[in-house]
């Protein structure tokens, strides 16, 4: 461990030594020091539990002996791949998961933009009050938030169901089509306040002389929002869209909880789910390869978009 | 779901595999007839390690120290995490003494070499007449050694609603199709009102009434498993709850145990409930306001065949590690068969014993307030003794129960049916035996 750190460090010293000429820049136990703390964790829980998935998505479980022999593991190179790749539970969980995303992540951003904004102008009272309001759902953690929803969505329990059937209408946010929306508005309602305040912090920092020239130039607040100031934060925005694909690739939480209630969802319902199932059942290799995968779609997907916009956002 | 960390970074995931798997290479070699046990018993005092999930067992423990000061037990509670925990310590070799397993999770474990062979020892091998036949029969593998001692069940029976069945003039029904006819009776006489629910995440619960049914799901020989899930007994029980569910005969929006249940129960929309011996004190404890209004009746039967099933229950394991084996059969035995320490586990962790002894229980033999002062255990006990012996669970049990669990779901839901959630259980069976390495072939 301590290898891979000290490892880090000629990056790290040509830039300190550049900085302070003068000083002859720290010494090479001082960066350790600071260093340590981060990469000794990171290598520990990180990048060690990565490679060594890596390392099982490539094996395979052999047996030796009748009925119970005894198992071992063997490389078996791209097998494992081969059956993620040939799971038809796999693509389907993959392929519920881009609808969720396609949807949620731009509502979800959408809002968390407009409840930015709103926060933003002057004409708004009480900002702190509204400001910490839309943030809470955030301090929730994300099982509890499923569970309360829970209640809410079932028809045995839920006031809002029975609200809903009072007046003639007879929802069922359980059922096969509409329980993937259930979570998507759970994930919704619990990650909009942390997008929101991403981006209003964005807000927070423009220099307040950029207001004053457009307001001379005669630009309303209407303007001002959207030919300002979406446009100088829109690096945030592209940052909260990758945290959210990300997000979305990873989902598990709200879904496994909403699981206890509504057999509409099933163990394969989105790819962690899945490999979660693979792993209780032993099979630890084709559950790695199938973390592996999920991984590599999340990369290709969160920097082709950060690529894609990179040029228009300014990064 | 207990890893439930919103939105889990791949890391973790990553992170939760590796502890899990931390001896990935095992050689080959050693075979399973080797992991016979030697039975001395040892010089001096011993201490064994026996996790379980029970509520109240170290209650039952102390006792058995209080008796027995050379070989003093430690327990650990495991309920977080039964068979992660389990897994992770046989992996890094640090499994205990003695461990709870369920009767379905034996062959899974046994194929991941968990178990040491304890018929060794003569006090293990004389056991076998203590217990509930089927229940020996499962933790002995066929009598082929001795891996587990039983040590509670779940046999089947039918929770009713005497009340309303008397309010509709409809007799409590005796067979399946007695009950298919009366749920169309309760139904036409009132359409909020179903006979039972049909919950499709709950294969361990289908798997009892396809145990019921004698529908054989594994057997072994010639060296293969050979795997029959979609066996035609199997089919006949699928086909029978897919015209209820077809029909809308049931509900299909219930999980059991769910908060949802109990309300539903409450609201009185339900009258029945196909459940096992430890389901007596859920009723009690959560549906206080019945009182009374509930009977415990044996099971509907298929026809003439008199069956029962089972739905649950666990054994007492004796795992791979573990070095004083002649101790862990003598605690083992004493846990398992001991009228004083049954009493104690039924009484604290509400178990219903394996025991043939554990059946005459005081507490098992008065009648329970809560039903009308009826001797309901009369009805487990029987349910007990009619309980297929034949019955196997398969290698990769947890995987085949999700995948029908999926499948029934989407049955429930109106795609597809019962029937093809067995042949996709039959299926996964294949495919996961197969990543595996486990020999298997489809068909008897």
């Amino acid at each position: 461990m301590t290898d891979t750190a000290t490892r880090a460090l000629p990056v790290a010293a040509p830039a300190g030594t550049r900085r302070r000429l003068r000083g002859g820049g720290p010494r090479p136990g001082t960066i350790a020091a600071f260093l340590t703390p981060f990469f000794l964790p990171f290598v520990l829980f990180y990048l060690v539990p990565v490679g060594y998935a890596l390392w099982q998505s490539f094996l395979v479980v052999r047996r030796t002996g009748g009925q119970y022999g005894t198992s071992y593991t063997t490389f078996g190179g791209f097998e494992q791949y081969e059956q993620v790749f040939q799971n038809g539970e796999f693509w389907s969980s993959i392929g519920r998961i881009g609808l969720f995303g396609i949807v949620q992540v731009p509502v979800m951003l959408f809002v968390a933009l407009i409840i930015a904004l709103l926060l933003d102008t002057p004409l708004l009272k009480l900002k702190a009050f509204f400001r910490i309001t839309a943030f809470m759902p955030y301090a929730v953690p994300g099982v509890i938030a499923a569970i309360m929803w829970s209640y809410l969505y079932s028809p045995q329990l839920s006031p809002v169901v029975d609200l809903l059937q009072d007046i003639g209408l007879h929802p069922d946010f359980l059922g096969p089509g509409a329980v993937l929306w259930s979570a998507a508005n759970v994930s919704t309602w619990l990650w909009t306040g942390y997008n929101m305040l991403i981006m209003f912090s964005a807000l927070q920092s423009i220099p307040q002389e950029l207001y004053e020239a457009a307001r001379i130039d005669g630009a309303s607040n209407w303007a001002i929002a959207w030919r300002i100031k979406v446009p100088i934060i829109a690096p945030s925005i592209v940052l909260t869209t990758v945290f959210s694909i990300i997000g979305t690739l990873q989902l598990y939480a709200e879904p496994a909880v909403l699981r206890q209630i509504s057999s509409n969802i099933s163990s394969t319902f989105t790819p962690n789910m899945l490999a979660y199932a693979v792993a209780s059942g032993n099979n630890y290799q084709q559950a790695a390869a199938i973390s592996v995968v999920i991984a590599v779609i999340t990369f290709v997907l969160s920097f082709g978009f950060m690529r894609l916009t990179s040029k228009k956002a300014g990064l | 779901m207990s890893s439930t960390v919103t939105r889990t970074r791949l890391a973790a995931v990553a992170a939760a595999a590796s502890i899990v798997v931390v001896a990935g290479c095992s050689s080959p070699g050693t075979t399973d007839k080797a992991a016979k046990g030697s039975c001395e018993p040892a010089k001096g005092k011993v201490v064994l390690q026996y996790w379980n999930t029970v509520p109240g067992m170290d209650k039952v423990v102390a006792l058995w120290n209080k008796k027995n000061p050379d070989i003093q037990v430690q327990t650990k509670n495991i309920s977080t995490d039964q068979y992660g925990l389990i897994g992770n310590a046989l992996k890094a070799g640090k499994a205990p003494d003695l461990a709870q397993v369920g009767y379905d999770e034996l062959p899974s474990l046994r194929t991941q070499n968990a178990f040491v062979d304890a018929s060794g020892c003569k006090e293990a091998t004389e056991a076998k007449s203590k217990f509930v036949p089927w229940t020996w029969s499962q933790a002995s593998f066929g009598d082929t050694g001795v891996f587990a001692m039983p040590q509670d069940t779940g046999p089947m029976a039918l929770f009713v609603r005497s009340d309303i069945f008397k309010q509709h003039g409809i007799a409590i029904p005796k067979t399946w199709d007695e009950y298919q006819a009366a749920a169309q009776k309760l139904h036409k006489a009132d359409p909020n009102l179903d006979i039972t629910f049909f919950d499709p995440n709950n294969a361990e619960w289908f798997n009892g009434l396809l145990w019921q049914n004698k529908a054989d799901m594994y057997s072994y020989s010639g060296d293969k498993w050979h795997v029959t899930v979609d066996s035609a007994q199997s089919k006949q029980v699928a086909e029978y709850w897919q015209k209820m569910i077809s029909d809308k005969l049931v509900r299909t929006d219930l999980a059991n145990g769910s908060t949802q249940m109990y309300a539903a129960f409450e609201k009185n929309q339900i009258a029945s409930y196909v459940g096992a011996a430890w389901g007596y004190s859920m009723f009690r404890d959560n549906l206080p306001k019945q009182a009374g209004k509930w009977s415990i009746v044996p099971m509907p039967t298929w026809g003439s065949n008199g069956s029962s099933g089972d739905w649950g229950g666990s054994t007492v394991a004796f795992m791979k590690g573990g070095k004083h084996l002649y101790e862990s059969v003598k605690f083992n035995t004493w846990l398992t068969s001991d009228p004083e320490a049954l009493a104690m586990e039924n009484k604290l962790g509400g178990l219903y014993p394996a025991a043939n002894d554990g059946l005459k229980l005081p507490a098992l033999s008065e009648g329970v307030p809560y039903y009308n002062n009826e001797k309901i255990f009369d009805v487990f006990a029987d349910s007990s003794k009619k309980i297929d012996t034949n019955f196997a669970w398969g290698p990769t049990q947890k995987t085949v129960n999700l995948s029908l669990q999926d499948a029934m779901a989407k049955a429930a839901a109106g795609s597809g049916t019962l029937s093809d959630a067995l042949a996709a259980a039959q299926a996964s069976a294949l495919k996961s035996m197969k990543d595996q390495a486990i020999p298997a072939t489809a068909g008897k």
